[in-house]
């Protein structure tokens, strides 16, 4: 066991560097991490996948897909051990209509992803600017 | 009349009903740029063993309240954890058999309520902590100030708001004549077993508490390497033909393993008449003996509708209100707290926003319960017919070795055990045409010769 084995533990556990889900998988779940951390990658054709983020304890994963017929569009593994707990689609979809908070909280995590994603395009544009590329 | 900033708000108990109705009412103001003060007012100490700290409860965390809780962004932290349930197996008089769920994660969790069971403090330091401690810790992260005192009574001034009157302190003599605080909104989460209903009832909205029985909860203690051997990681469900008794459960809990009985107003007798069963026995190690007198009560559950929860300023949740029949208490709890902030801060805290806002709620949790009661009146009639139970079991063990079976019936016990849907869920899978006639199947073949020997 990769945590305490002595204390019982909630959730499922993976390994470092297993692969929690995978791009291009349907989504039927949502993912929230319980204990240790996970990162986000995606397969650009290099030797190593690119990593896009590093999630943390009570981040949650995987809601794109939920929200859209879309598949999964990048990668998560395990960054060490971690353990997480799956939120079933249905039983999450069923909840969000009930209870507008929760929509709430889950839409404020998205604004706050697409936030730093456009703090990132900011970045990288400056950077292209810079090198004399636009 | 609506919840301004600055508004002085009593919760009135400390409960997870209390707790989270603060937390979700502080969280909600913060989002909302409002300020609250919120007084939260509860005497017991959750950090002292036995009765002085505990909330009497069989102290299971449902699926659907973890999973619920997680996307939240609410963690439990690992001390309070006694054990994760990744199993139930339902024990009846014509066998056994096992519902494992079909996803490979541990998704219920027991813990205590208070620091644990009477004795448990000769343990010291005591490796878990308290649940409802936890909770109250959660609101007072947020703002919430814990008053460490009962309240005496509860009176409404010329202005309508509330004035909260305590007992007198240890060593004070006299009743305070001067109110705690006057307050612009009042959250009762009394429960049922005390004398906070009182407080609610004399108020003058015409609230009655709802109907109520009582269980039998008992710590019993084995140890850890014991309580593993014999229960592993599952919830042992008890479906017995035993007058009185709708059902029981024994559930692992690190070195205790805890007993809870449900039935019509359970009493010692029953209790000692299931302790007895062989079927409970075989579970507790060879030669144990029940303790005289073990860490154990006889709380008072809610069994029916409360009658108008609310009134102008004033609305009560959790058990002393609507909950959920047998199962899920802190799940229904969650639920209503979040409600009824939900509806004080967006819609008011008069009695006709509770009447739009909460009450609908409060009324679907009660409808769900009506049909809770239907299924447990008609486990009641055929717990007497051993072919029923026997085909019964025989159908959840078919569905349990296939893994492409979609599992109707195993997944409606399962809800039913574990809380994770409501009963109008649990009904339409119970009563689907496939799982009857698999059922009719297996009764059928148990009354040929020689059938249940197959």
């Amino acid at each position: 066991m990769l945590f305490d084995s002595e204390k019982p533990s909630l959730g499922r556990e993976f390994a470092d560097g297993e692969v929690i889900l995978r791009e291009g998988d349907v989504g039927d779940c949502l993912y929230v991490i319980l204990e240790g951390q996970a990162e986000v990658v995606v397969d650009d054709g290099g030797e190593e996948p690119l990593r896009l983020a590093v999630l943390e304890k009570d981040g949650f994963f995987g809601e794109m897909s939920l929200f859209s017929d879309y598949p999964r569009v990048a990668t998560v593994r395990a960054l060490g051990p971690v353990r997480v707990m799956t939120v079933d689609k249905r039983g999450l979809l069923r909840w969000l209509g009930d209870d507008p908070t929760l929509s709430l909280r889950i839409l404020l995590k998205m604004v706050e992803r697409i936030r730093l994603l456009v703090a990132e395009v900011i970045r990288l544009r400056k950077a292209l600017r810079e090198r004399g590329d636009v | 009349m609506e919840l301004t900033s600055g508004a002085r708000v009593a919760v009135i108990g400390g409960g997870p009903a209390g707790s989270l109705s603060a937390y979700f009412l502080l969280d909600l103001a913060r989002q909302t740029g409002l300020t609250f003060q919120v007084d939260l007012f509860e005497p017991r100490d959750f950090n002292q063993t036995g009765p002085p700290g505990c909330n009497m409860c069989g102290g299971v965390i449902s699926e659907s309240l973890m999973q619920k809780m997680a996307a939240e962004g609410i963690s439990l932290p690992k001390e309070l954890l006694l054990d994760a349930i990744d199993s139930y197996v339902l024990h009846t008089d014509s066998g056994a058999a096992a519902i494992r769920p079909l996803q490979e994660e541990m998704r219920i969790a027991s813990i205590f309520r208070g620091a644990g069971p009477q004795g448990a403090e000769s343990q010291s330091p005591l490796p878990w902590s308290s649940f409802d401690q936890h909770l109250m810790q959660l609101a007072q992260g947020l703002g919430a100030r814990h008053v460490p005192r009962r309240v005496r009574q509860l009176v409404r001034d010329a202005e309508g708001r509330l004035e909260v009157h305590l007992q007198p302190a240890r060593g004070e003599s006299d009743e305070p004549e001067e109110p705690y605080g006057v307050y612009d909104f009042l959250i009762g989460c009394v429960g049922l077993n005390g004398a906070g209903v009182r407080l609610f009832e004399e108020l003058d909205f015409g609230y009655q508490p709802p109907k109520t029985d009582r269980a039998w909860v008992a710590e019993f203690y084995m140890g850890a390497e014991e309580v593993h051997r014999r229960l592993g990681h599952a919830m042992h469900i008890f479906l017995l033909d035993i007058p009185g008794m709708k059902f029981a459960a024994l559930t692992p809990k690190g070195h205790y393993a805890t007993f809870i009985i449900l039935g019509d107003d359970v009493n010692e007798e029953l209790a000692r008449q299931v302790c007895l069963s062989p079927h409970v026995r075989e579970l507790f190690p060879e030669g144990w003996e029940t303790p005289v007198r073990p860490c154990r009560c006889q709380p008072r559950i809610n069994i029916g509708p409360p009658v108008h929860p609310f009134g102008d300023r004033v609305v009560l949740v959790g058990d002393c209100a609507s909950s959920r029949l047998y199962k899920d208490g802190i799940g229904a709890a969650y639920r209503m707290a979040k409600v009824c902030a939900l509806t004080a801060v967006t819609r008011g805290i008069a009695a006709e926003d509770f009447r739009q806002g909460y009450w609908p709620a409060c009324q679907e949790m009660d409808r769900d319960n009506r049909l809770g009661h239907m299924l447990f009146s008609m486990d009641g009639l055929m717990r007497h017919l051993s072919f029923f139970r026997w085909a019964m079991v025989t159908v959840i063990r078919e569905e349990q070795s296939r893994t492409d079976d979609p599992r109707r019936l195993s997944s409606a016990m399962w809800d039913t055990f574990t809380g994770s849907a409501s009963y109008r869920h649990i009904f339409r899978r119970a009563f689907h045409p496939l799982v009857l006639w698999r059922l009719c199947v297996a009764m059928l073949r148990s009354l040929l010769p020689a059938g249940r020997g197959r």
